[in-house]
């Protein structure tokens, strides 16, 4: 098991990364996605005035 | 060789085949195929003689370098296309892709060195294919620099234009690591006279992380393709929100 340590900081890094990116990513999509609809619902209900 | 070379290009391919408009089950099988390839990296790869266990970061470091080179591709077609059709989807994959691009580079900078550090007895080396990875790296971070003001059509223009020519870096890397006498391990993958380094435990468990991280890659650009054409889509309802009838 020597040199261990440098295969569990190579994955540690690669798995955290992707995973905060993904995170990232996925929170924005959720964000414009309530924003998107939010512009929606003022839209129709202006035009239904 | 040329059998090779086109399992290479099937295994790049495949996840084309997982683009659907349903992201949770593409998400679903990205993560099997992707706790697949770590289970087989840990528990199935055997380890390498000479080098030993660090060896094993191989299969992610060249999954994720074979990943960076693709994103970069996708950039340069989707730079040529937008420049010649002036399409904004165009212009939104290759933004998507050099930003997916830049995070996998990223990936094989922090990973190159340690598994190096163990193995060389140094961290980095100014050698050839490091400090051409280290500029590709370099050219696709002014990329997304330049992007940071999304609203001017002159500088996505100049952008797609770094893109075209930033491409350019790959190929002298790949024939960096081939031809030039330089510290970076050469090719085991395909080698010379068309065979493969790699007994078939470790083939096998690289073409499995290959797969898994293709899959990542389309998974990823899937959604950061939406999010620029969903920012398209707020801005034209803004627009129309500001033009709306007041009282």
């Amino acid at each position: 098991m020597k040199n261990f340590w440098y295969l569990f900081a190579a994955y540690s890094t690669i798995w955290t990364a992707l995973g905060v990116y993904m995170l990232r990513l996925s929170q924005k999509n959720k964000e414009l996605q309530a924003e998107l609809r939010a512009l929606q619902v003022q839209i129709e209900k202006a035009l239904t005035r | 060789m040329r059998t090779l070379s086109m399992l290479l290009i099937s295994m790049i391919s495949f996840p084309l085949v997982f683009i659907r408009n349903n992201s949770i089950y593409q998400a679903i099988v990205m993560y099997v195929v992707m706790l697949f390839a770590t289970l087989l990296v840990f528990i199935y790869a055997p380890n390498e003689q000479m080098q030993g266990i660090v060896q094993k970061i191989f299969y992610f470091h060249v999954s994720s370098s074979v990943t960076a080179f693709s994103a970069f591709f996708l950039v340069f077609v989707a730079s040529i296309m937008y420049l010649w059709k002036n399409a904004e989807w165009w212009d939104a994959v290759a933004l998507s892709a050099a930003e997916i691009g830049v995070v996998f580079c990223t990936l094989v900078l922090i990973t190159g060195p340690i598994w190096a550090r163990p193995i060389w007895g140094t961290w980095w080396s100014w050698d050839p294919t490091l400090t051409l990875t280290l500029v590709l790296w370099l050219i696709y971070v002014a990329y997304l620099m330049l992007r940071l003001d999304a609203h001017d059509p002159k500088r996505s223009r100049f952008a797609a234009v770094l893109g075209i020519v930033g491409y350019v870096d790959i190929p002298l890397i790949l024939w960096s690591v081939e031809k030039w006498r330089t510290l970076h391990p050469k090719p085991v993958l395909i080698q010379e006279g068309g065979t493969t380094g790699l007994p078939f435990t470790m083939l096998f468990t690289f073409a499995v992380c290959l797969v898994a991280f293709m899959l990542l890659f389309f998974y990823l650009l899937r959604e950061r393709i939406s999010i620029i054409q969903s920012q398209h889509t707020i801005e034209v309802l803004r627009h129309q929100v500001d033009n709306l009838p007041t009282g």
